[in-house]
Parts: C-alpha cells; sequence; structure tokens
C-alpha cells in the first residue's frame, strides 16, 4: 500500500468516528475484498465467512473512535479486529480445539501461500519468503496457532504435549522469523 | 533489528506473542499494562501487529453486494427520524412529505385491497382518541419498504410492506423504546397487508419517538423473544 492509500484509508476511518456514512461507504470499498480474504482464511465456509464479515464491519463503524493512527496503520488495525471477529465466530461455533493435532505427525501446509496470489506489496512477498525458511511443521504450528486463535496452553493440550515445550518451539520458530525479516 | 541485549530480545518475543494471541489473559493484561509507558516494547508490539496483519490475509476476494446492504441495514438510527421528527409536530395534512406518503400509502392499498379480514375498529366516535401513530421502516434503498399504522384507540397494528423478499423467513415486528432492549409485536406478513392486535406487554411502548423494526426471522418468529437474524427495517415512530 502506497502512503497516500494508507493516509486516505486513515482519514476515512476518523470520519466514520463522527458518523459519517459516506466515509463508512468508502472505507467498505477500499477494504472489503481484504478483510473478506481474511474471513475466509479462519472460516471456509462462505456464509460464515459472510456473517463474520457483516460482524467485523459493524464492529468497525462502532470502535472507529477507538482507531489511533500514532499507534499504527489502519490496515492493520481493520485486518486485527476483523481477524478477532472471524476467531470469535470461530469460537462461537465449538470448532476449535475438538481436534487433536499430534506434533510428529502434523505435515506441511500445502495450501498455496495466499500471499503469491497478492498483487504483493512487498512485505507480504517478504513475509511469505521467510515462513518459507522456517520448519515446516513450526511453521504449521504458527499458522494454526494464528488461524485458530489458539494460546500456547490450548496448543499444548490439544498436542498433548508439555506447555514448555510448545512454547520453546514457537518462540524459536518466531526468533527466526524476525531475524529473517530483519 | 537483531538486538544485543537480552531483554530486549526478550520484550519482543513477548511483543510477538501478544499479537499473534499466545498468551493466556493473565499474561496479556500484563505486558498490555507495559505497552502504555514501554515506548521500545510498543513499537516492537506495534511491528509484529504488521506482520500479524500481513499473515492473516488470504486471497482477496470481493463479497456478494448483497452483504453492503445488510452491513447497512444492521447500522443504527438506520431510520428516517430526523423527517419523521419534525413532522411530529404539526398536523397531519401539513405534514412533510415522508409521514403524508406514508399514509397516503396505507389508504391507497387498503382502498384498492377492499374489505379486510378482520377490519379495524370504528374510531370516529372517539373524538378525544389519542391521535393514530405511523412509522416508516426503511433500510437499503430499494429492499423494501413498511409502513406501520397504530391506531392507539383500538390496538391494532397495520402493516403495509412493499418489496419485501424473505422467502422461507418471517418478517418480525420490534418496538424499540429508548434505550431498552426490543419488544416483539408479533410476525407481519411480509407479501401483503395485514392486521394485528398490538401485543398487551408491546402496546405500551408504542410512543412517538420509539423505534420500530423488522428482523428477519426463522418460520414462525424469533424462538428466543429477541431478534435472532439482521434487522433489515427499522424507522421512528410519529404521530399523525
Amino acid at each position: 500500500m502506497t502512503t497516500s492509500a494508507a493516509d486516505i484509508l486513515s482519514d476515512a476511518l476518523n470520519r466514520v468516528a463522527s458518523g459519517d456514512r459516506a466515509a463508512f461507504e468508502d472505507v467498505y470499498r477500499r477494504t472489503s475484498a481484504k478483510l473478506f480474504g481474511v474471513c475466509l482464511r479462519i472460516l471456509p465456509v462462505r456464509q460464515e465467512a459472510e456473517e463474520a464479515l457483516q460482524e467485523a464491519y459493524l464492529s468497525i463503524w462502532r470502535r472507529a473512535g477507538s482507531f489511533d493512527a500514532t499507534r499504527g496503520s489502519a490496515m492493520t488495525w481493520l485486518i486485527t479486529l476483523t481477524r478477532n471477529r472471524a476467531l470469535d465466530r470461530l469460537r462461537a461455533g465449538g470448532k476449535i480445539a475438538t481436534t487433536t493435532m499430534d506434533l510428529a505427525e502434523i505435515v506441511a501446509d500445502q495450501r498455496p501461500l495466499a500471499f503469491a496470489v497478492l498483487e504483493a506489496g512487498q512485505e507480504e512477498a517478504k513475509l511469505a519468503q521467510c515462513i518459507g525458511t522456517l520448519d515446516q511443521r513450526d511453521a504449521t504450528l504458527i499458522r494454526t496457532a494464528f488461524f485458530e486463535g489458539s494460546t500456547y496452553a490450548e496448543l499444548a493440550a490439544r498436542a498433548a504435549t508439555p506447555l514448555g515445550t510448545i512454547k520453546s518451539r514457537i518462540r524459536r520458530a518466531l526468533t527466526k522469523l524476525r531475524d529473517c525479516l530483519g | 533489528m537483531s538486538d544485543p541485549t537480552p531483554t530486549r530480545d526478550e520484550d519482543d518475543l513477548l511483543a510477538a506473542e501478544l499479537a499473534f494471541g499466545l498468551l493466556d489473559a493473565n499474561e496479556r493484561q500484563a505486558v498490555e499494562a507495559r505497552l502504555a509507558n514501554d515506548r521500545t516494547l510498543a513499537d516492537a508490539y506495534r511491528r509484529w501487529q504488521d506482520r500479524a496483519a500481513t499473515l492473516a490475509l488470504g486471497a482477496e476476494e470481493n463479497p456478494r453486494p448483497s452483504i453492503w446492504s445488510a452491513i447497512e441495514a444492521r447500522l443504527p438510527a438506520n431510520d428516517m427520524s430526523r423527517v419523521v421528527a419534525s413532522a411530529a409536530s404539526v398536523r397531519w395534512w401539513q405534514a412533510s412529505t415522508a409521514v403524508a406518503a406514508a399514509a397516503a400509502i396505507v389508504l391507497a392499498i387498503v382502498s384498492v385491497r377492499g374489505p379486510l379480514p378482520p377490519p379495524p375498529a370504528p374510531v370516529i366516535a372517539h373524538a378525544q382518541a389519542a391521535a393514530p401513530l405511523v412509522a416508516v421502516l426503511t433500510g437499503t434503498p430499494g429492499k423494501g419498504i413498511v409502513t406501520v399504522s397504530y391506531d392507539r384507540t383500538s390496538g391494532r397494528l397495520l402493516s403495509a410492506p412493499t418489496g419485501i423478499d424473505i422467502a422461507g423467513h418471517s418478517a418480525e415486528l420490534w418496538v424499540i423504546p429508548a434505550g431498552q432492549s426490543p419488544r416483539s409485536l408479533g410476525v407481519i406478513a411480509a407479501g401483503s397487508l395485514g392486521w394485528m392486535p398490538a401485543r398487551a406487554g408491546a402496546a405500551p411502548a408504542i410512543t412517538p419517538g420509539a423505534t420500530l423494526a423488522i428482523s428477519v426471522e426463522p418460520l414462525g418468529g424469533s424462538p428466543t423473544g429477541k431478534p435472532t437474524g439482521p434487522v433489515i427495517l427499522s424507522g421512528k415512530v410519529a404521530a399523525v
């Protein structure tokens, strides 16, 4: 995203905070395809993803006032909020932690990286490349945690593995990711 | 960004764990409490939030156009309150277009449809009776309108829908007094004009300024007594 596009979005969000419907529609037009992609990743059932998207935008409408451009980008704020709404729905549906994981048998995530099909911004491309350098099982563990909203404790319980083991594994992967991203 | 000091390194990982949602509630609160005063930690958190957001992106896909309509219809205050409120204080023949048109629509439909079962109680005898109330319920343009009128003397509600398409579902009418939760007025006929008695528990809430809303519910109405589906139309009650 170019700086100017980010600024426009940031301004629009500030106007939404004061109840500006036209600005809200503008935010929707600019971001709904991206945010729908976020919902679909977490909730593959289309109808669920559509519901989550609606809930995300209603939250955006209500909470635009809490967006602070000095503390982060508008797009990150929108994506974080959307991911949380989608995870709420995933949890409400009882679809989490019903399956057990076997760390020894976690296979590499075969889905093509979403970033490959984005008109990739630099960060996406770099992140994709760096995730590619991780041990595949660690990458999958991070993805599982992230897309199911699982904490260390929940992951440990599901994998029937000591908390410390899970924690050090993910921390090692996060460190490697950070070093790669520089 | 490789950091020489172990503490900073540790904080950077904490920021990552916070951004990825790995911490339990206690740990999370402890880290969040530090964000306000620890600039380095806050910057690290911001970087990891950006990374986490990037990871969350899937393939972009435009949602169906109806999703925007549904979002718009669920926004609060999606009504004609300003138009209706300004009309509420004038006599009905001077009322602004919204209320006049609403009344005209109701009258026109009544005259075209002929006798309706059951007929409204006559109100002519009640010269001093409370003025009838009317609300025009709107949502997304082109997605239908329901005009509701309430005769306080007879306690009957008339609902006149146009262009409502909710096949396989019921349209439930609610009254929402300011600051309170919705009370059901019952399921209305979505495809035709209908009369019904206002429910005793909800009728007193139908007053000028109250909000009426229609939600999409399973056939037969909300199983819980609260709206469970999206609110597609809403509007404010005004006296005519």
